[in-house]
């Protein structure tokens, strides 16, 4: 065993995040960790990682009991971790990131610049991916960054690494490339860690998995022999219906009409239309400009058969539109605001007169809102950030639903939320279309859309590629996102 | 909880402190020269609530105070009658205000930088008009604002606290405060959401003008001139009262009460010391280690919350 961890507990405040966390992993593996959003696994991987103290339990590190206080005493032991949230120096170069805290010195303890931009470039190339060392990564987008923390953890020729949903932000072709990584690594000899939520990615490459529920290790085994429906049970808690699947409506009248160079589609009352692409293929950007975050310069929007200008999301909400963003702690949430105020926040307009919030009033929507989207919450003053990922998506759609629209724009609605979030998130929807709305959904998720959608557009480099029905195949989107149609 | 309660803790036990060391403390006349004492950066400090929390910071409050507190003055001097007068300086603050609103919000320029920038051009601008001489030609009953009193209280205490009162109805009962609240903890999560934030944020630096305008005026009345060179450091004192009484430089946070608490803690540092016999040297050391102490308090209460 390289790396086992015992019965760890870990509390913050009166919070308990981890109660009896276990987990042993050997050279030459890929272990998976599995949980819901809250079960405990970046806190067991960051005391791993020596980020945080355990309360009690004991840490083996290849046999021998072993502490480590700080981050730099667990890199040293031979520790890497890739993190879910990008923890790079944004002013600084691919180059200078990979090194961070190793720097390659030359003479005099100068740093040597030319050795590391060689050895990154190295790197780099060996990996094929689509970086250049003297990069800033400011400008790189959020899967650039990911890469970089892989490359940065394999630079330290660790004997463990700890990966934390590192392809959420990738491309296929991107997470195609950190699977071959991986497989490198234990190859080589390395323990690997893979923290994930995708179902698809445990049989690629997971050798054993372990898996957490609310802070305890439920279930340690080997994946030849544990079925997926096993591990979502273990992980819920409870048997679940692994696929949920929508029952279409007829579609109602077109609620919106968009009409840009290369991409003409319409929304109807009461359907839930996929948005299906590439990573880089504009769904995201689709998206946004239909909220008016990067205005149209050509073509235009018509809501419920009329043109509108929206030059502003301020426009968009007025048209009746909502988005509800793809990275929701940076375009979704007041994180440091109480989640009752984030929840009542577009619909402040309708709460107040001259100005002047009743608060009788707010506290009452707000209470509507958790109730129908089972939004779990301290108190409706418990701030957003200490919420998980899952209530804090339902908080995001609370806020429209709130307010009430008619056109929903879901950019990755269920992306790093567990499965029990994943499956309520989609009920609303569902209920919002059968309310008379028109919805569209942006998933980079496949299996997702299928279940979900009751059609399916498809984005190649920003133009319309095909639309297909809701009993299509993976293969399908995935040619027509892909390639030229087959002729 | 301990948030709300600790700086209120701070300012009773240095109030019982003072009441102990020196009997000269207790006193009607030292108790409202403290209230007057501190009665403009309070004002100040209100306007400075709002910007703070809706993430900004202005700079330049303190020689926007001596351009609206020179204007109003040199109306008063020229014969305009007091109410004329006082109108110039809340209308110099608005317009002072406004301009800095709008160049951080429309331009998008960081806001440390333009006030850094106003800062030198409103001083500039009182000094150029004054040509760097004072007006001393006030009339008499302006005293009143500053050194007059109502029912046996101080009348800029009344002021301020109808300022206060009006400052912590918009921060926690409209949707503007709701809207600065939400701009100053994630701005792009305001813009996504409808807000229109860069009518709000200007409207934020105006409102923070504005007062700094109404202090101008009681720091005239106080001094009866109007002083070119008035106010230099008020805006390092004003951003301290906020920041003592919980508010954030990232924005998001702070509160009325909050800033009140903070700036009567430093008014009551410098009266006590003066009292005291402490040199007003050691005094501005004491002030800053409190400024430190005080923000530390506040990280450490944040800290276990934030790692995760």
């Amino acid at each position: 065993m390289v790396l086992e961890l015992e019965s760890m507990q870990k509390t913050f405040g009166g919070a308990v995040a981890l109660r009896r966390g276990s987990l042993a992993v050997r050279a030459g593996e890929v272990h998976l960790l599995l949980g819901e959003n809250g079960a405990g696994k970046s806190t067991l991987m960051k005391i791993a990682a020596g980020m945080l103290r355990p309360d009690a339990g004991t840490l083996r590190w290849r046999g021998a009991a072993a502490r480590f206080l700080n981050p730099a005493e667990a890199q040293r032991a031979g520790v890497a971790m890739v993190h879910q949230e990008s923890l790079l120096a944004p002013h600084l170069s691919v180059a200078q990131n990979i090194f961070l805290g190793r720097e390659i010195s030359g003479r005099f303890g100068l740093l040597d610049r030319r050795r590391e931009q060689a050895e990154a470039r190295r790197l780099i190339e060996e990996h094929r991916f689509p970086l250049r060392p003297e990069w800033k990564v400011e400008r790189l987008s959020p899967a650039g960054r990911q890469l970089v923390e892989i490359l940065r953890a394999i630079a330290q020729q660790a004997a463990l690494l700890i990966f934390d949903e590192p392809t959420s932000a990738l491309s296929d072709a991107e997470t195609k490339e950190v699977f071959r990584v991986i497989a490198g690594l234990r190859e080589r000899g390395a323990a690997v860690i893979y923290i994930t939520h995708r179902m698809e990615e445990l049989r690629a490459l997971g050798d054993r998995a372990t898996v957490l529920r609310d802070g305890e290790t439920v279930f340690t085994g080997a994946m030849a022999e544990t079925g997926t429906d096993e591990l979502i049970r273990h992980m819920a808690g409870r048997p679940l219906d692994s696929v949920y699947r929508r029952e279409p409506l007829p579609p109602g009248r077109e609620r919106l009409r968009v009409e840009l160079p290369g991409v003409e589609f319409s929304l109807h009352s009461g359907e839930i239309t996929g948005l299906a692409g590439l990573v880089g293929a504009g769904r995201t950007e689709l998206c946004r400009a239909i909220f008016g975050i990067e205005p149209l310069r050509r073509g235009r929007l018509l809501v419920d058969g009329e043109e509108r200008r929206i030059r502003s999301p301020r426009d968009a909400v007025a048209a009746g539109i909502a988005l509800i963003p793809e990275d929701r702690q940076r375009h979704g949430l007041a994180p440091a605001l109480p989640v009752g105020h984030n929840v009542t926040l577009a619909a402040l307009g309708r709460l107040s007169r001259c100005g002047v919030l009743n608060q009788r009033a707010e506290r009452a929507l707000f209470e509507e809102q958790a109730a129908r989207l089972r939004l779990k919450a301290e108190s409706p003053r418990q701030p957003a950030a200490r919420l998980s990922g899952g209530n804090q998506q339902k908080a995001v759609i609370a806020k429209w639903m709130a307010r009430g629209a008619g056109i929903y724009l879901f950019d990755e609605p269920a992306r790093g939320i567990d499965i029990g979030a994943k499956i309520e998130v989609f009920e609303r929807m569902d209920e919002l279309a059968r309310g008379g709305a028109a919805i569209l959904m942006a998933s980079s998720e496949l299996p997702e859309l299928l279940q979900v959608a009751d059609r399916i557009l498809v984005l190649r480099q920003g133009r319309l590629a095909a639309e297909l029905p809701r009993h299509a195949t993976q293969e399908e989107i995935l040619r027509h996102a892909a390639l030229e149609p087959a002729s | 909880m301990m948030k709300r309660l600790l700086p209120f803790l701070t300012l009773a036990l240095l109030f019982a402190a003072l009441a102990v060391a020196t009997p000269h403390f207790l006193t009607a006349p030292n108790l409202s020269s403290v209230v007057r004492q501190t009665a403009v950066i309070n004002i100040m400090a209100l306007g400075m609530t709002l910007i703070i929390v809706a993430g900004g910071i202005d700079l330049s409050v303190g020689s926007m105070l001596a351009l609206s507190g020179f204007l109003g003055s040199m109306a008063m001097d020229r014969g305009w009658p007091i109410a004329a007068g006082v109108a110039v300086g809340l209308a110099a603050g608005l317009a002072c205000g406004t301009a800095n609103g709008i160049m951080t919000a429309k331009l998008r320029l960081n806001p440390f930088i333009v006030t850094l920038g106003t800062l030198g051009i409103y001083r500039g601008l009182a000094l150029v008009i004054s040509g760097g001489l004072p007006v001393q030609q006030l009339p008499k009953s302006f005293a009143f604002l500053g050194e007059g009193s109502l029912l046996g209280v101080p009348f800029v205490l009344w002021v301020l606290a109808a300022c206060a009162a009006l400052v912590h109805f918009l921060l926690e009962h409209t949707r503007f405060g709701r809207y600065a609240f939400a701009i100053g903890s994630n701005p792009e999560a305001a813009l996504y959401a409808g807000i229109p934030v860069a009518f709000h944020t200007t409207a934020v630096f105006a409102v923070g003008g504005l007062l700094t305008g109404l202090a101008a005026m009681v720091e005239c009345s106080r001094l009866m001139t109007g002083q070119p060179t008035a106010g230099q450091g008020y805006e390092l004192q004003a951003i301290a009262a906020v920041v003592i009484g919980g508010g954030s430089l990232r924005g998001g946070e702070g509160s009325v009460t909050g800033t009140l608490i903070g700036a009567f803690i430093m008014g009551l540092l410098a009266n006590g010391s003066d009292l005291l016999g402490i040199s007003p040297y050691v005094q501005q050391a004491v002030i800053g280690a409190v400024i430190i102490l005080a923000v530390l308090v506040d990280e450490l209460r944040k800290r276990p919350a934030r790692i995760r």
